[in-house]
């Protein structure tokens, strides 16, 4: 599987990071985030407007 | 003394002033001499330290001021533990001297309960990046070969309770990093629900997803453990007011009406497991309906929802912690770990905030779907250990995790032992309770272990040593 950015494009995403990455580590990471898109994809598919995030918290509790 | 002894044996033994804690703490550390040097459970044994709370224990039994059930009992703490004035490294260079002024909170209430201290157990990485071979300590090796992989985190526990080096210790599980380790070294280890055992003093990977934890050779002993675990305490943020329950009452009473849910397709289609494995579970089935237990399928949505939502909030509150060394110290992380943890560095807020939303969805329908069950089952690792040279970089996110489902939505879910496959080594289920009844986990788990007697075999190393 491909990522769905280039590799020039993932550059710029690295660079935003501030990681200290070498080339190397760079193509690993490239290589690898397919993965992370796809369960980016598979938490963003669509959901009520009003679905609160399970972080919500009781004010007198905390 | 070549006896392998459970936490509750020797409890009693101690108790009827039948085996010293002295000698008991001797023979565990004339294995760990014996056999640390291939299993590298331990990054820091405490010799000094073990004899010394061994021989208190002891004059407190003779004395007839026993603190209880553990008091005597030689433990071992995950370096991830704070542990005062003896170092706690997280297995990483960049904690490498690392000296904590104060115990953890677990680890303070262990020695309140009169625990013999053994020493500091291996991990992955700041319980993430491992097994890795680029770090001031190597990985802990399985004791049913050490060709082959603990699984981890909480490896070095895996393999030192296996071992008989410790008979109990502290695991942390973040997306399985207690019941992996349990599952693959054929122990008993639990994760219990979210907010039943303080944080405080632990290292932290992901705030929402860690939970602190016992690992043991037998379910009852996990129950003995996690007694002296369990608790309020207002300096961790997450930990729940409220009575903690007697985890002992249960064990040894009927299954007769237990009514359980089996996930199946989570490990027979979502992430299909070895041939061994689900015999193992369909055999457990099995002996649950025998012992008059109802068990019927259930149903949630694909393992990969609870994986991804899981996955992503892990990496985003783990990389939040250790964003700042990332960017000064890159290359003194392990190469796993680093690797494995610059991907949250690409997440979006709103990706988090969604994952967020999603879980609450999640724990909805697991809440739902577990009304009419007293516990779920599922399996905890997919197959055998594979050999330990042989475990991809990208493992936690090729295939869905097993156990990642129940540290997304904090139910207490336990790892054990159902048997052996092909390779000799463990295989293994995971039963899962509805939150703060881990009491009821202790009883189905107690009593499918009495009923096939899993728990009579030992690691073959560990027996060759003692012969």
């Amino acid at each position: 599987m491909k990522p769905s950015v280039s590799e020039a494009e993932f550059d710029v995403m690295v660079a935003q990071t501030g990681l200290p990455l070498s080339t190397e580590q760079k193509t690993t990471l490239y290589d690898a985030y397919w993965m992370l898109e796809a369960m980016i994809a598979r938490v963003n598919t669509p959901m009520p407007r009003e679905a609160e995030p399970g972080h919500i918290f009781i004010a007198e509790v905390r | 003394m070549d006896e392998f002894l459970t936490i509750a044996q020797a409890s009693q033994l101690i108790a009827d002033k039948k085996l010293s804690p002295v000698e008991l703490t001797q023979a565990c550390l004339d294995r760990v001499k014996q056999q640390d040097d291939v299993l590298h459970a331990f990054i820091l044994p405490t010799q000094e330290r073990a004899m010394s709370d061994a021989r208190a224990a002891e004059a407190r039994v003779m004395a007839g001021l026993s603190r209880g059930k553990l008091d005597g009992v030689p433990i071992g703490h995950k370096d991830i533990y704070n542990t005062a004035g003896i170092r706690t490294t997280g297995h990483s260079k960049l904690l490498e001297d690392n000296v904590p002024e104060r115990d953890g909170t677990v680890v303070r209430k262990w020695a309140e309960a009169g625990t013999v201290m053994m020493g500091k157990l291996s991990t992955h990485e700041f319980a993430m990046g491992g097994p890795s071979f680029d770090l001031p300590w190597p990985p802990a090796r399985n004791p049913w070969n050490p060709e082959h992989f603990t699984a981890g985190s909480s490896s070095g526990t895996g393999a030192a309770v296996a071992a008989g080096l410790v008979l109990g210790g502290t695991g942390s599980d973040t997306g399985g990093s207690i019941r992996g380790p349990a599952a693959l070294c054929g122990i008993a280890g639990i994760k219990p629900t979210y907010g039943l055992v303080s944080r405080t003093g632990v290292l932290p990977l992901s705030f929402s997803m860690d939970h602190a934890g016992p690992m043991a050779w037998t379910v009852e002993d996990c129950a003995l453990l996690l007694q002296a675990m369990a608790g309020h305490d207002p300096s961790d943020p997450a930990s729940v007011d409220r009575p903690v329950a007697d985890f002992t009452v249960d064990i040894g009473k009927s299954v007769k009406g237990l009514r359980i849910g089996v996930v199946r397709h989570f490990f027979e289609t979502d992430n299909p497991v070895s041939p061994a494995t689900l015999l193992g579970i369909n055999h457990a089935m099995d002996v649950f309906e025998h012992l008059g237990a109802d068990v019927r399928d259930v149903t949630l949505s694909p393992m990969a929802d609870y994986h991804a939502c899981g996955s992503i909030i892990l990496t985003s509150e783990a990389y939040a912690v250790h964003e700042p060394w990332l960017k000064t110290r890159f290359n003194d992380y392990g190469e796993l770990f680093r690797d494995r943890l610059a991907l949250g560095g690409f997440i979006r807020a709103t990706d988090y905030v969604q994952a967020l939303r999603r879980r609450r969805m999640l724990c909805e329908e697991l809440k739902a779907a577990m009304a009419g069950f007293d516990i779920l089952v599922s399996a905890s690792q997919a197959a055998e250990a594979p050999l330990i040279a042989e475990v991809p970089k990208w493992s936690t996110m090729e295939t869905p995790s097993l156990t990642m489902p129940f540290n997304l939505t904090g139910y207490p879910a336990m790892s054990v032992c159902t048997g052996f496959g092909a390779g000799g080594l463990p295989v293994s289920m995971q039963l899962i309770a509805k939150p703060f009844a881990e009491a009821t986990l202790f009883q189905a788990g107690h009593a499918y272990e009495v009923a096939v007697g899993t728990r009579k075999r030992r690691p073959s190393m560990v027996l060759a040593e003692a012969a």
